[in-house]
């Protein structure tokens, strides 16, 4: 089945150090050559920061800008990655090991067409 | 002892013993071969409609399992050709076999699915109930005081989930079954405890809560005969139902441990109950459920409440405390304490606690107590009436407004 990871920032990415913010990005790095290798991730990317969002918000036939992102910024998606596993379990625990000190993972399953 | 009936109803009770386990068992069956959840409880669920009508009066057939699924087939068929939802399970269903494999691990991955942790903890009650236990949701939402329109939402909304996240259809592997199992006993924990200590409703219906617990409580021993744990979870179950007829007083209000007629307690389920706990500690793995256990199992033991083995309960409490070192386990803990060390130090443990429990009736009930064998009185009436402003369930609320009007809460007939 295919599921998206939606990946947030968390407090790390905003507050951490310089250099605690390599070392992170380095495990995920090497995180996501693991997965891709072995073909569990199909497809993944890194979002630009949070304050680089607009938003457009559709209504009544018109379209009105907002200067923020959708969610907050502790909350906002950092990045994603669809991955092709078994069943929610094997998708369960790939989310759980995703090497960033704190955060979260939202695991959703994609529709299959 | 007192039914009029007592063959008619021992008839009745077993029947749907041997009902459910078969319909139980088939429905697991099913949802393994088919897939489908709703597909294998309706077709369960017809077949069970077939048999109430006829098994009571000709007695279940010989082979109960092999005569439930012949007729969920036939029905499934009718039902199949009528609906188009379900059109492309027509062949499955033509290919099923003639009786269905007696799979131990059919109703293990059945209830490992639906205790799963990515559904909420409501969810994974209500769906085991539903699709293990073979409750209907009506059954569920008067067992829980719920409409029957918001069960039925939570139900399905639980059963897409598991088809459309994807949950898998199966038992967990070795290293993962500590953790899922915690879930699955905390499911069978809330189900026994819905009936035997929360809110309120009928009492019949609460005590087949109690008895649904202790079934899926056994299901599980016997999936599971080297798990500690679900011994442990049977055998409270199994000592705490023991108690059932002497805890209530002829006006539905709640009789303390204290004050309970001990000779109405059913020795028989006792001493099973303790030989499950033998068989727990064999295992060498303590662990809550089998604590807890025996906690109860010295209360069931002893003779009257002041020849209870406190010093026991004291060490049982303090191997709790180590495992799980929650303010309600201290508060029980006190209870011991105010019988070896008396009253006011009990009281002191029990005031430190405040903070964390100051919205939980038993802590003031605890207090209260307390309180009355100190002598203070009036702070007991104090502490008395928190607790009834803090408690919904009525035969908790008649023995608290009972003490609050100072009438015995238990009339000894003279």
């Amino acid at each position: 089945m295919k599921y998206v990871l939606l990946l947030t920032r968390g407090a790390w990415q905003e507050e951490g150090s310089e250099q605690e913010r390599g070392e992170v990005f380095g495990r995920i790095g090497e995180w996501f050559a693991k997965h891709f290798a072995d073909g569990t991730i199909t497809e993944a990317q890194q979002l630009r920061e949070p304050d680089t969002a607009t938003t457009v918000v559709l209504e009544d036939g018109r379209s009105t800008l907002i200067d923020r992102p959708l969610l907050e910024a502790k909350e906002a998606i950092g990045g994603y990655a669809v991955i092709d596993v078994p069943d929610l379990d094997a998708a369960l625990r790939l989310a759980a090991g995703f090497p960033m000190p704190d955060g979260k993972v939202e695991v959703r399953p994609l529709v299959e067409r | 002892m007192s039914s009029a009936e007592p063959g008619g109803a021992a008839a009745r009770s077993l029947l749907e013993r041997v009902f459910r386990e078969e319909a139980g068992r088939l429905t697991a069956s099913l949802v393994r071969l088919l897939g489908d959840f709703d597909l294998a409880e309706e077709m369960v669920a017809e077949a069970v409609v077939e048999a109430l009508a006829r098994w009571p009066s000709a007695g279940p057939p010989e082979r109960p399992g092999a005569w439930l699924l012949t007729c969920a087939r036939n029905k499934a068929v009718d039902r199949i050709r009528r609906e188009s939802r379900y059109r492309d399970k027509l062949q499955q269903v033509a290919a099923l076999p003639e009786s269905v494999d007696r799979e131990p691990d059919d109703r293990l991955r059945l209830i490992f699915t639906c205790c799963h942790p990515a559904l909420d903890a409501d969810a994974q009650v209500a769906l085991t109930l539903r699709a293990v236990a073979g409750l209907t949701t009506a059954e569920i939402a008067r067992a829980f005081l719920l409409p029957e329109a918001t069960l039925a939402k939570r139900l399905t909304r639980a059963k897409q989930k598991i088809t459309k996240a994807g949950i898998p259809y199966r038992a967990p592997e070795p290293d993962e079954l500590t953790d899922r199992l915690q879930a699955v006993l905390r499911v069978i924990y809330l189900v026994f405890n819905e009936g035997y200590f929360t809110t309120g409703g009928e009492a019949g219906v609460r005590r087949e809560l109690v008895d649904d617990a202790e079934w899926l409580a056994g299901l599980l021993v016997h999936a599971l005969p080297t798990q500690p744990e679900p011994l442990g979870l049977l055998a409270l179950i199994r000592l705490h139902s023991a108690r059932w007829a002497a805890r209530l007083d002829n006006r539905g209000r709640l009789v303390p441990l204290a004050e309970q007629d001990r000779s109405r307690w059913d020795t028989r389920r006792i001493r099973s109950a303790v030989a499950l706990i033998e068989r727990a500690a064999a295992l060498r793995r303590p662990g809550p459920y089998q604590i807890e256990a025996a906690i109860a199992a010295v209360h069931c033991e002893a003779p009257s409440w002041h020849a209870t083995d406190w010093p026991q309960l004291l060490t049982l409490y303090d191997m709790l405390a180590a495992l799980d070192p929650s303010p309600v386990v201290r508060l029980s803990r006190a209870v011991a304490v105010s019988h070896i060390d008396g009253p006011a130090t009990a009281l002191r443990q029990v005031d430190a606690l405040a903070d964390s429990l100051g919205h939980y009736h038993l802590y003031h009930a605890a207090r209260a107590s307390l309180l009355r064998d100190l002598g203070r009185t009036d702070d007991a009436r104090q502490a008395d009436q928190q607790a009834l402003k803090l408690t919904a369930n009525p035969a908790e609320r008649a023995l608290l407004t009972a003490r609050l009007q100072d009438v015995p809460a238990r009339r000894h007939p003279s």
